[in-house]
């Protein structure tokens, strides 16, 4: 009865997190920067003057968004958090750091999901997109928020105060997960060197996901892209960990 | 039946020791060294050092935020190291800067504080409306602290990490920066907290301050506990550190040396417009400082002997005088929030 308590005041705690998170940072010129407009003009850039049907397009904008948006948040609110020192507040209340980073996931997840939503809307009343399998997608998009602001929460996980630190890895690592995984240049169309590098991006599993959602048909099997992007989203978990203790060692 | 031993130490720290390793360009630097205090129920208890002696460093292990290198914390009654979780529940910490969220409003800010320590409803909101009344934010609960002057974002601040009322608050520099007004009222609630039972821990190099406030102090340098007390004792212990403080007409060329050349002279430091000369003997030097001023052709404009205070005491002990720095290697290139280093 004590554990069941503890378990729901710990997820009480986090919900709190993100709440107050996201009253604080989503209109935050960084958020939408770089979690809201980058993504859009990203596929608008790629898309203009190419040939491609609008279920495709669709799936790809749905792919770039939820993947740009869900890992802006951590690097942009962490890094903030620390240099005004509100962050020590988070880490002192009473509450394990899971219970802390679960809080911090889910304010990228659900900006993701708010922004996936107004990537679907462009998608079906600009691109008249058709979804063949709704429900899919949106299975897909909260697992890809989840997975990939969990992803994001790594690089907020640095030890360091000063965002600039951290933004342009991140943002670089961002960009090359997009060219090596299928969202730019279709998994199909790929040489097999290049087809074999993308299998280690769990965007790939996202993107393919997304195809089987909106196209009906992906080029991998759905239960492994499901299996990759849930297992990645834990796994993503275990570096953010270990950064945060190793913060607490060199004093951030 | 599970019995608890009574427990009347609010913290207790054995052989606390922070050593900061060696990353990237920077030195590894041992920051704490086998440090041992206690800290009674109740009580105030100031923690007194330069800049870059340890106390922040000391603080944030207390707290849980930095992770000690040896040593054992016990923070009312609970091992800091495998038992944080019902010790942060008690814990209410005020850091240097404001860690206010800018961006809410004082009402909202207090009650995410109060969210994040699970208090109920009508709790928070109770407790919430009595600290803005107390703390005199009442009028401005629905504005956002980002228009609110230093002062009322450090009592916001307060009320924040109080509106649970913890067993033990810590606060690391609480009123340097503040007006006189902001700061005394911030002075009058520590004492009303402790009023009420809840033991404080202050940070500090504010030496009056902690004088006022604190029934004992620990001074802190390079790392080390140099010696707790009680003021007055502390005061007693050092009671042949006495001092002339005098202020002249003018300020001549190499005053300075001048004076530190006069028999039974220490050392000499100017705080104002006036000299303070350190001596064991004040009746032998008053008549060389008067022949001095004639020599000189200063008129005297005052002329006191005083008896130790605290800031001699720390003046003694570390060396320094309050607020300089003394910069020990690097361990980062990147400032960390341990310590002013």
């Amino acid at each position: 009865m004590k554990n069941f308590s503890r378990i729901s005041d710990e997820f009480a705690q986090a919900w709190t997190v993100t709440l107050k998170d996201i009253k604080v940072y989503y209109l935050r010129p960084g958020m939408i920067m770089f979690g809201f407009l980058m993504p859009f003009f990203m596929f608008f850039s790629f898309s203009v003057r190419r040939e491609m049907a609008a279920g495709e397009g669709m799936s790809r904008l749905l792919a770039l968004t939820i993947f740009f948006t869900a890992a802006a948040a951590g690097p942009f609110i962490i890094p903030t958090e620390r240099r005004m020192g509100t962050y020590d507040r988070l880490l002192a209340a009473p509450m394990s750091l899971i219970t802390l980073l679960l809080g911090k996931i889910a304010v990228g997840a659900f900006f993701a999901i708010a922004v996936a939503a107004v990537a679907s809307f462009v998608g079906i009343v600009f691109l008249n997109g058709t979804v063949a399998q709704p429900a899919l997608m949106v299975l897909g998009i909260i697992m890809g928020a989840f997975t990939f602001s969990a992803m994001g929460l790594i690089f907020g996980s640095i030890p360091t105060s000063n965002p600039g630190d951290v933004q342009m890895p991140s943002t670089l690592i961002r960009w090359v997960l997009l060219f090596i995984s299928g969202v730019f240049i279709p998994l199909a169309d790929m040489s097999p060197v290049a087809r074999a590098v993308s299998y280690i991006s769990p965007l790939t599993y996202a993107q393919d996901l997304m195809n089987h959602a909106v196209l009906g048909m992906g080029e991998l099997n759905l239960w492994l892209d499901i299996i990759v992007l849930f297992v990645s989203g834990i796994l993503f978990l275990l570096p953010s960990i270990k950064l945060h203790k190793r913060g607490r060692v060199l004093g951030y | 039946m599970e019995t608890r031993p009574i427990m009347t130490n609010a913290i207790e720290v054995k052989n606390l020791t922070k050593y900061y390793p060696a990353t990237g360009s920077g030195q590894a630097f041992l920051a704490v060294d086998k440090i041992n205090f206690t800290v009674e129920k109740g009580e105030i208890f100031g923690f007194l050092g330069p800049n870059g002696a340890g106390k922040s460093t000391t603080q944030r292990m207390l707290t849980s935020l930095l992770t000690p290198s040896e040593g054992q914390i016990r923070i009312l009654g609970h091992d800091l190291a495998h038992d944080a979780y019902p010790a942060k529940g008690q814990i209410g910490l005020v850091p240097e800067e404001s860690n206010v969220y800018t961006e809410l409003t004082a009402w909202d800010n207090l009650m995410f504080t109060g969210r994040l320590y699970r208090m109920s409803k009508d709790d928070r909101n109770a407790r919430a409306e009595e600290l803005l009344k107390i703390f005199g934010l009442w009028e401005k609960k629905d504005v956002k602290a980002e228009n609110f002057s230093k002062g009322m974002r450090r009592r916001l601040s307060i009320a924040m990490a109080i509106i649970h009322k913890p067993a033990l608050l810590f606060l690391d520099e609480p009123t340097p920066g503040l007006d006189a007004q902001s700061a005394r009222a911030i002075q009058k609630i520590i004492r009303q907290l402790s009023k009420e039972g809840t033991t404080v821990f202050i940070t500090t190099h504010q030496i009056e301050e902690a004088n006022q406030l604190c029934d004992r102090v620990a001074i802190i340098n390079q790392g080390k506990i140099a010696v707790i007390d009680t003021p007055e004792k502390l005061k007693q212990t050092f009671q042949q550190v006495q001092s002339v403080e005098i202020a002249f007409t003018g300020t001549p060329e190499g005053i300075k040396e001048k004076l530190t050349a006069l028999p039974e002279v220490s050392s000499v430091i100017k705080i104002g417009d006036k000299w303070r000369l350190y001596n064991d003997a004040p009746p032998i030097l008053l008549p060389h400082l008067v022949k001095f001023a004639e020599e000189e052709n200063l008129s005297i404009l005052s002329l006191n002997t005083l008896a130790p205070s605290l800031e001699d005491v720390f003046l003694q002990i570390t060396g320094q005088e309050v607020g300089t720095i003394k910069v020990p290697p690097k361990p980062n290139k990147k400032r960390r929030k341990g310590g002013k280093r």
